[in-house]
């Protein structure tokens, strides 16, 4: 596992350029919502942005820098979206992100980190497997009879925290959708824990190796080589963090791709209409953080030669088109992209933690991401994560506001 | 006296000193804005060092020099001076130092006059940016060290355009050169060509010595830019009658830099530079032509001439049509004078007096403004010269500066009727109430723009101690003692 | 050292708590070195982030009464960003951030230090209007750019440097009073920041700006140019490999090589005699392959291939921006005259297309930051201006110094990563030569400072005009005399305006 240490070609290397704060040149398109990172928007000291945190991280790992809360709530603060990372990316070979996540690791270590919040999400999920401490028995009550699940599929819908507990609709729409898409398909259960992500993102990584760990052993038990995801979070765990831990050896895919595949070869039709006009929000960990893993250990050689060559992950392939060509697809519905799309979206703010420490910070930038929808003249935001749906539906109803929110999942039903 | 009069000779060569009343009078000529005295001698510095000295007297003298550079008359009072002061005259500094086609660039004393400049460019297949028909013994460094915009707006990007850089002897004696004539080592050493005009380092020294009127610093030489002379030129006019209607067409050829020269007279001026002194002539034209007249020219250079003409006028009929005017190859019901016309922008006036001499000492009011005010300002000294009781029409001319954002106003009338002298005292305060900017303020126009500008003068202050400590430059011009 | 706790009261009282800040780990970003830089710069005692002119105000007043040095900026990207000593405080403008007017009829926009290129430019676009965007990227600030840096872009040929589009000046001056220059100090609007009379526009930017070395500006208009291009950018692709290409009917690349430097440059003269073209230059080799690569590998795939060293050692690169099909015939039809005279040949089709594929390259530059991907260190070297000709002869004397660098692996290998880029049609041109050496070369830290010593002197030894020198401090002290004396004037100046010498003096 790497350690903050690893980092420090990339805490060198920042020559302040500001590109961790702003939105892509060739993606911006005026004055309002050009920002990129949610907490530089909000905060506005250089502090609060992946320049300031991989500074705060080598100043932290030379010994420059004591803790204290306010640094520890500062460093909790960011989202861990992963835009300050692509944007630097585009120009840079640094790893933004993954310093970052180094940093809030090495808080844990230190005894410093997490947050309170952080640490009995961790003891819920010890305990109930699930990130809300609800009954670990009651995974599965989400399933309703009319849904055919095979008992032994080598493809397994993971259905998350979220879903299994929270937003049950999207579960049950999602293992419709398969249905209706022809998929012979498999759930966990019981045997399903958390995904671990909320861990990993907060630096628990050791309580994250225990979910990881969990749920591989249960795949290789079960044969599974192709995990459908409804989930972001989940997706972005399955393919970025457990390779990590072991090479994979299962498929994972996202349910939008599914049903992107299943219309291109006529499995599923939408035959009726949704008249709406919406805007598609990527999450962080559908979109830019969504990419594989790919583990590298060499040599940084002078004039930043990688040797063996480095495969980065620079958010080029994320899960974006499945997503709209699905919602293009479905009679009726008008799509409408907002500025920061794709693998420039801006956060929802309720990624790394932020949700569950800072909730009035998560608001205030899912306001923000409303507003940048509402700006596209949609009436509804769509997305594919039960936590991005949390975080917005949320600021919605606080503010009364008329626009509505939609789980992919919902509209493909709707449709079918 | 006598003692300061053998001091400048013995600094300086036989015959660079007079003090000759009838030859100091010429000084007094044409003044206009604060009426000067006569001066007590006026001094011909041919070199440098001779400037230098005759600064480093004036500082033990404590002596006002007031540095000339045209010939006379001289309009704008610039160089007026009280009676206790020591004309710097520079009409013997007057060589063309360099001329340099590949750079585009000429170097001149203070004392080269366009009368020089334009024909000697002319032969290197140059030009070199010049106001409405000035006169010929105008000084080309001190035209535009002052600031004055040429006729051709699209060369124009900056204020000071096309002045590039400077030799300047401050206040204090100490010499100095500007941008890329800075260094390094000394001129004789120095490869440059002397055409970057910033600095040297975080400054703009060439910016303090500009429409300073010599109160900062005596300037020894400049480089300017020059342009490449067109093979063809052909000229376009659009009748106005509606001063509303000017801004607009120019605005969208500037904008998409279709055409060179481009300004806007109306009947009056027009009509004066067409008829020379004629006076029936003059009326015969003032009743023929439309209340304003949008003078534009294309060009083709040395490469493909026809081809750029060709594509240009294009793109002018384009613009003609989009905005539903007529643009015409000649002069309004006058044939063949259009070409006439733009043939003379490229020259000096030929003969005297002056074309805004036609009656007379003459008046100006000239000032900048954006583009989007220019018709209310237009419409605003109409209405104040009728208030005035000026009886007929006063000349008056628009000329986008900066590539058109921005113009340059000017209006002028002659004559001894006390109307136009009312005028001229009253009109800047109400024009500059509605936001004209007297960015050159001579004169009395000095005491309008700076007495509510405390900060800004502060600061000018500032800058006069520290490049003329001892206040010996041009004083009481502009907000200086 | 850290500030007394009633300035810092004081301080918090004109911001507020929420914008101010002395928590080590706030400052921790603030005081990074740079990573062509090796000695850490000091640490700011706080940070401010100050939303209106009226709080630049009050805060310069309160440094003057207590000797508290501040430096004002936005992006930090360059050394003199940093505090040089102790006792000095950070104004971020980061807030004032407003594009306060764009007059699309007069041509002017009024800007806050906050809006950055990205904002701004593409702002206008949908309006049909352009402004020479300075190649910091589009995170920079544009008024910094245009009022504070130095602000040579690729588009300086059909435009100019960007201190030539200042059309008006609002500033703090270091004593704190508000100082509004040309137009604005009869309250005649922001369209011209020359006069009354002698214009204090000098004040604030020479050839390079004050860096912060006189007050803090506030609020600048720039002049605004016609866009020939679509109303937004048609970006197709995703990071980091986008894809930008303009209509070909009125915009082209044709970018060609040269036997040898004295063709080129009789090549760039003739194209700005005739006035055709919208951007002209000789760009940087390496730099061309770190931005037309996605990784440091990727570039030395590219670099060891010596196709840019074979294709883009002398190169003239044209985009045409016309107004119509018959216009783009014409000066098409005029270049490719002067290049059959002058011995041009086209460069390798591949590379022409990644110029084709990519015109940000002519927009906002947005992906300049790769020039740094290597992740060591780097500098320019020269950056000033004078004719194409001069510049030129700078550029022949490159080798007088630079071969020892490289044949001693110093620096990377290029000796021809130099930009000659002409202005207003070729009035003048500037000139910068961009060096890269690595963080682990046992000399490192002194790599940069002996290299650009080195161009100076051979510069100063041939009476080139290849630099400018700095606004204040030792080497101005060193070069002033080579240079008019200019370092009298410029401390005399910086003495009568900041008597306390508290906005960000140099050392």
């Amino acid at each position: 596992m790497t350690q903050l240490a690893d980092y420090r070609h990339t805490m060198e290397s920042c020559n302040h350029c500001g590109q961790c704060k702003w939105l892509l040149g060739p993606k911006t398109r005026g004055w309002r919502f050009a920002e990129i990172c949610p907490i530089h928007a909000q905060f506005h000291f250089d502090a609060y942005s992946g320049q300031g945190l991989i500074n705060i991280a080598r100043e932290l790992l030379e010994g420059r820098l004591q803790y204290e809360p306010g640094l520890i709530n500062l460093i909790y603060s960011c989202t861990t979206c992963g835009a300050c990372d692509v944007n630097c990316k585009s120009v840079r070979d640094m790893e933004v992100l993954e310093t970052i996540l180094a940093m809030r690791a090495k808080c844990v270590e230190d005894g410093q980190g997490p947050l309170p919040a952080h640490r009995e999400m961790a003891e819920r999920i010890e305990k109930n497997h699930n990130i809300y401490g609800h009954d670990h028995a009651k995974r599965q009550d989400w399933l309703t009879d009319e849904i055919k699940v095979s008992a032994e599929s080598p493809v397994a819908y993971f259905v998350g925290c979220s879903a299994s507990y929270m937003h049950t609709d999207i579960a049950r729409n999602t293992a419709r959708i398969l249905n209706a898409c022809g998929v012979d398909f498999t759930v966990l259960g019981g045997a399903e824990y958390c995904c671990g992500n909320p861990l990993w993102q907060t630096g628990q990584r050791e309580a994250a190796a225990r979910q990881v760990e969990h749920n591989l052993a249960v795949m290789r038990e079960r044969g599974i080589k192709t995990v459908i995801t409804s989930c972001a979070e989940c997706f972005g765990a399955l393919r970025n963090i457990y390779p990590r831990y072991s090479e994979p050896d299962f498929e994972v895919r996202h349910i939008a791709e599914v049903a992107r595949d299943a219309l291109r070869e006529g499995y599923l039709n939408f035959q009726r209409p949704v008249d709406l006009k919406v805007t598609y929000h990527d999450p962080c960990h559908l979109g830019r953080c969504s990419e594989p893993y790919v583990p590298w250990q060499g040599e940084i050689r002078a004039f930043g030669l990688h040797v063996p060559p480095k495969q980065w992950r620079r958010g080029t392939n994320g899960v974006y088109d499945a997503p709209r060509e699905v919602l293009r697809a479905i009679p009726g519905l008008e799509l409408r992209e907002m500025t920061r799309n794709e693998e420039n979206a801006y956060c929802c703010g309720a990624g790394g933690g932020v949700r569950s420490a800072f909730p009035e910070q998560a608001r205030e930038t899912a306001l923000d991401r409303i507003e940048e929808a509402a700006s596209t003249g949609a009436a509804a935001v769509v997305s594919a994560c039960p936590f991005c749906r949390s975080n917005l539906e949320d600021a919605l109803t606080a503010e009364a506001q008329s626009m509505k929110y939609f789980d992919l999942t919902e509209l493909i039903t709707r449709a079918i | 006296m006598q003692s300061l009069i053998e001091r400048f000779t013995d600094l300086l060569e036989d015959g660079k000193v007079s003090a000759s009343p009838l030859g100091l009078n010429v000084y007094k000529q044409g003044l206009r804005h604060d009426g000067g005295g006569r001066p007590l001698l006026a001094v011909f510095p041919e070199t440098k060092a001779e400037v230098q000295a005759i600064v480093r007297l004036a500082n033990e003298k404590r002596m006002p020099l007031v540095p000339v550079s045209s010939g006379p008359p001289r309009f704008h009072g610039g160089t007026a001076c009280k009676t206790d002061s020591v004309i710097v005259d520079f009409s013997r500094m007057n060589r063309i130092l360099r001329i340099d086609p590949d750079n585009r660039s000429v170097m001149l004393e203070p004392g080269a006059t366009f009368g020089a400049v334009i024909p000697a460019l002319k032969a290197q297949g140059l030009r070199i940016s010049t106001p409405l028909l000035p006169r010929a013994n105008k000084s080309v460094v001190a035209c535009h060290l002052e600031r004055e915009p040429g006729t051709i707006p699209k060369y124009h990007y900056d204020h000071l355009d096309p002045l590039l850089t400077l030799e300047v002897v401050y206040g204090t004696g100490d010499d100095f050169r500007t941008g890329s004539a800075s260094g390094p080592g000394s001129l004789e050493t120095l490869k440059a060509d002397k055409v970057n005009p910033w600095g040297p380092g975080s400054l703009d020294y060439y910016r303090f010595v500009s429409a300073a009127q010599g109160s900062m610093g005596l300037v020894t030489w400049a480089v300017l830019k020059t342009e490449v002379l067109p093979v063809i030129k052909r000229p376009y006019f659009i009748p106005v009658t509606d001063p509303g209607r000017l801004t607009a067409p120019m605005n969208e050829l500037l904008r998409r830099r279709i055409v060179d020269e481009c300004l806007a007279l109306n009947r009056h001026t027009l009509a004066a530079i067409l008829a020379g002194d004629d006076a029936r002539e003059f009326a015969r034209l003032q009743a023929a032509l439309p209340p304003w007249t949008i003078l534009l020219a294309i060009s083709g250079y040395q490469r493909r001439p026809e081809e750029r003409v060709r594509v240009q006028e294009k793109h002018l009929f384009d613009v003609g049509d989009r905005l539903g005017i007529a643009i015409e190859p000649d002069l309004p019901g006058l044939r063949a004078r259009g070409a006439e016309l733009l043939e003379s922008l490229e020259n000096p006036w030929p003969e005297t007096p002056h074309w805004k001499l036609r009656s007379g000492d003459s008046h100006d009011i000239f000032f900048l403004c954006p583009m989007s005010k220019v018709a209310s300002l237009i419409l605003l000294m109409q209405e104040l010269a009728r208030d005035a009781g000026v009886n007929g029409e006063i000349g008056g001319y628009i000329q986008p500066v900066t590539q058109g954002r921005g113009c340059h106003c000017e209006f002028h009338f002659s004559g001894a009727d006390p109307a136009l002298a009312r005028l001229s005292a009253e009109a800047p305060e109400a024009l500059m109430n509605h936001g004209a900017f007297f960015s050159r303020p001579y004169g009395a126009w000095a005491d309008l723009v700076y007495r509510d500008y405390a900060e800004g003068v502060a600061a000018l202050r500032e800058l006069k101690r520290i490049f003329d400590p001892n206040n010996i430059l041009n004083p009481g011009k502009l907000c200086f003692e | 050292m850290s500030l007394p706790k009633h300035i810092y009261e004081e301080l918090e009282a004109v911001v507020g708590a929420r914008y101010i800040s002395d928590r080590p780990y706030i400052l921790a970003a603030l005081r990074q070195p740079l990573p062509n830089i090796a000695t850490p710069p000091q640490s700011p005692e706080a940070v401010l982030l100050p939303g209106s002119t009226a709080e630049v105000q009050a805060i310069v007043r309160i440094c003057n009464k207590y000797k508290i040095k501040y430096i004002a900026v936005i992006s930090s990207l360059i050394v003199f960003a940093y505090p040089s000593e102790p006792g000095t405080i950070i104004l971020q403008l980061k807030r004032m951030n407003r594009i306060e007017e764009i007059n699309a009829e007069d041509r002017y926009a009024v800007i806050e230090p906050g809006v950055r290129h990205g904002q701004l430019r593409t702002e206008l676009m949908h309006l049909g209007l352009s402004y020479p965007v300075a190649s910091v990227g589009p995170g920079g600030s544009v008024l910094s750019n245009f009022a504070c840096a130095s602000g040579d872009n690729h588009n300086e040929y059909g435009s100019s440097r960007t201190n030539r589009y200042i059309c008006g000046v609002e500033w703090v001056l270091p004593s704190g009073e508000l100082l509004r220059v040309g137009s604005l100090a009869t309250d005649s609007g922001w369209f011209c920041a020359d006069g009354p009379g002698p214009s204090l526009r000098g004040l604030i930017k020479g050839f390079t700006g004050q860096w912060g070395g006189m007050g803090v500006i506030t609020r600048i208009a720039i002049g605004l140019d016609h866009w020939r291009g679509p109303a937004e950018m048609p970006t197709e692709g995703r990071s980091p490999s986008y894809k930008i290409r303009l209509p070909r009917d009125c915009h082209r690349i044709h970018i060609f090589k040269f036997p040898d430097l004295g063709k080129l440059e009789r090549a760039m003269v003739e194209v700005g005699k005739a006035e055709i073209g919208f951007s002209v230059m000789k760009f940087f080799n390496a730099s061309a392959a770190l931005l037309a690569t996605e990784s440091a590998n990727d570039f030395w795939d590219l670099w060891n291939s010596g196709l840019f060293q074979r294709e883009l050692a002398r190169p003239l690169y044209v985009y045409l921006a016309t107004q119509s099909p018959e216009e783009m015939a014409y000066e098409e039809a005029v270049l490719m005259d002067i290049i059959g005279e002058t011995g041009g040949e086209p460069v390798d089709a591949s590379v022409q297309r990644i110029y084709e594929d990519n015109m940000d390259f002519y927009i906002l530059v947005g992906f300049l930051q790769r020039v740094l991907r290597l992740g060591g260190a780097w500098a320019p070297a020269k950056l000033s201006g004078d004719s194409i000709h001069h510049m030129f002869e700078v550029a022949r004397a490159i080798p007088e110094f630079m071969t020892e660098f490289i044949d001693k692996g110093m620096i990377l290998n290029a000796p021809d990563n130099f930009m000659i880029t002409p202005g207003e049609y070729g009035h003048f041109a500037h000139i910068e030569l961009l060096f890269l050496w690595d963080r682990g070369h046992p000399d490192w830290a002194n790599i940069g400072m002996n290299f650009m010593r080195r161009s100076q002197e051979t510069d100063i030894g041939h009476g080139y005009h290849s630099s400018s020198p700095p606004r204040t401090g030792a080497m101005l002290q060193r070069l002033g005399p080579l240079y008019s004396n200019c370092h009298v004037w410029a401390e005399r100046i910086k003495q009568a305006f900041d008597p306390n010498n508290v906005s960000n003096p140099m050392p």
